[in-house]
């Protein structure tokens, strides 16, 4: 039970990964992701080792769909894994085993996979997508946000007892190898993906002073200078709104 | 303005991170953690290449000293950096630079580093410190986390006129694989350092379940059963 997306930015090559579950931190599992390589996520009855060693694989130059024939000949139990693997210049490949729970299953598109199981129908995948592809021009990370809230809105999960909630999500976007572009998750919450809209959006606020403070810290404010900074634009907003409804 | 304990379970061999600070989505900053080769961390004015570097470093064979006399050497802006290292041989090392700011200082013994920056003092470290060592024996993950709660306890972050609160925290910790074995994180909350004691508490159930459904797909409870049987152990 796990819907997912992954995804290369057509206009920057960034490389992201928007997860949520009704599992309890999966973005714990999401090691599958190097800038300039690829990205590999196993999911339903995960395989740990799959994802680090598809990316090893793509590395050494292989395609996505020779990785998943690797994967499959190194796995007994391939029939209870779904995989989805990108490489660098956005060629897919997926799998959605036999035993992964219904209703499971994928699409692939230009530059994305949108896939899941343990879902209320093929409509959920269909709205991953449609969410994704809604506003190409948005950053990557807000275009992975809008498709995990498409595939809510259209039913998310749906196990044997009913609808299950999405109680961890995550996205990462990756464009250095090094370090994380965007890093954001909800381990433990009755609506995953609301909280982690509040937490992006706060995110994106700070971004830049986060980013540019480490790389020149002789001309940084702090950080208590930034949150008064960041309050003041907040009231002059809200005041202005107020004006506007008065 | 953050605090931190890296440590390493001299039994096992296992590494990881405790963190907690007032700055929001901390974990996205501690891919610092390799399975058998070391642990690190760059915080105050983050170099955010430095964990990387350190761990290839790492993994060349270089020492902890040597790797953080490189780091320092390779970072036009070293004094405001602090930084930890701890190799696999449990030899540990911090930097605290004389431009990060507020009460900045580390704790370093075997296996451990306890440090931080724009604390209300350096009791916070120490408490850290030997939050860490009470217990012993304890699983590494739940050491770490006593760690950063007994630097909470002390005061934490800010001045003793104006405390910050922890808005962000995480657990981090690697055995023999090249993934996490506990990976565990609260983004943006007002007590982080709580509620990440509350995920931990609600994920060590289901720990060993995700690890077995994974490694034997054939025949595993559904999760919502696994819940149920939870359940109701918990009321017998």
């Amino acid at each position: 039970m796990t819907f997912s997306i992954i995804a290369r930015c057509p206009r920057t090559g960034r490389l992201g990964l928007g997860i949520a579950t009704f599992s309890i931190a999966s973005g714990g599992r999401c090691e599958g992701i190097l800038a300039g390589v690829g990205i590999c996520k196993t999911q339903a009855f995960i395989n740990r080792g799959n994802d680090l060693l598809a990316l090893e694989l793509l590395q050494q130059g292989h395609s996505p769909t020779h990785v998943m024939q690797m994967l499959e000949a190194n796995d007994p139990e391939h029939a209870y894994r779904q995989i989805a693997i990108l490489d660098r210049e956005g060629n897919a490949a997926a799998h959605t085993g036999s035993g992964t729970r219904p209703w499971s299953g994928h699409k692939i598109g230009e530059g994305f996979v949108a896939f899941g199981n343990v879902l209320a129908g093929p409509q959920v995948v269909e709205a991953i997508a449609s969410g994704f592809l809604e506003k190409p021009e948005d950053p990557l990370e807000y275009r992975l946000l809008g498709a995990l809230e498409g595939a809510r809105n259209s039913g998310g999960q749906v196990g044997g007892s009913g609808h299950l909630t999405e109680r961890s999500a995550a996205i990462r976007v990756d464009a250095d190898p090094d370090y994380p572009d965007i890093d954001v998750r909800v381990d433990l919450h009755d609506d995953a993906i609301v909280q982690l809209r509040r937490i992006l959006d706060e995110f994106k606020l700070y971004e830049d002073f986060y980013r540019s403070r480490g790389r020149d810290p002789s001309t940084a404010i702090t950080q208590g200078e930034f949150v008064a900074q960041l309050q003041a634009k907040r009231s002059t907003l809200s005041s202005r709104a107020q004006a506007r409804d008065l | 303005m953050t605090y931190t304990i890296l440590g390493r379970c001299p039994r096992t061999g296992r590494m990881g991170i405790g963190i907690a600070t007032f700055s929001i989505t901390v974990g996205r900053y501690c891919r610092g953690v390799k399975a058998m080769t070391g642990v690190t961390i760059s915080q105050a004015f983050a170099n955010e290449r430095n964990n990387k570097l350190a761990l290839r470093l790492l993994g060349q064979g270089f020492a902890a000293q040597s790797v953080l006399d490189q780091l320092l050497k390779n970072d036009r802006y070293f004094e405001y950096r602090q930084i930890g290292v701890i190799d696999r041989d449990g030899t540990a090392v911090a930097y605290s630079g004389p431009r990060t700011r507020g009460y900045s200082g580390h704790v370093v013994g075997d296996n451990h580093v306890a440090f931080g920056n724009g604390l209300v003092g350096s009791k916070v470290a120490e408490a850290i410190a030997a939050g860490f060592l009470a217990k012993p024996d304890a699983d590494l993950e739940e050491r770490l986390l006593m760690g950063i709660e007994a630097g909470r306890d002390a005061g934490g972050q800010g001045t003793i006129d104006d405390h910050k609160p922890e808005r962000s925290a995480a657990l981090l910790v690697y055995s023999q694989h090249p993934y996490p074995d506990i990976d565990l994180r609260v983004d943006l909350h007002p007590t982080a350092v709580e509620e990440l004691r509350r995920v931990y508490s609600e994920y060590k159930p289901y720990e060993a379940y995700y690890r077995e459904r994974e490694r034997n797909p054939r025949g595993a409870l559904p999760q919502e059963q696994f819940m149920a049987a939870l359940t109701s152990r918990a009321a017998q």
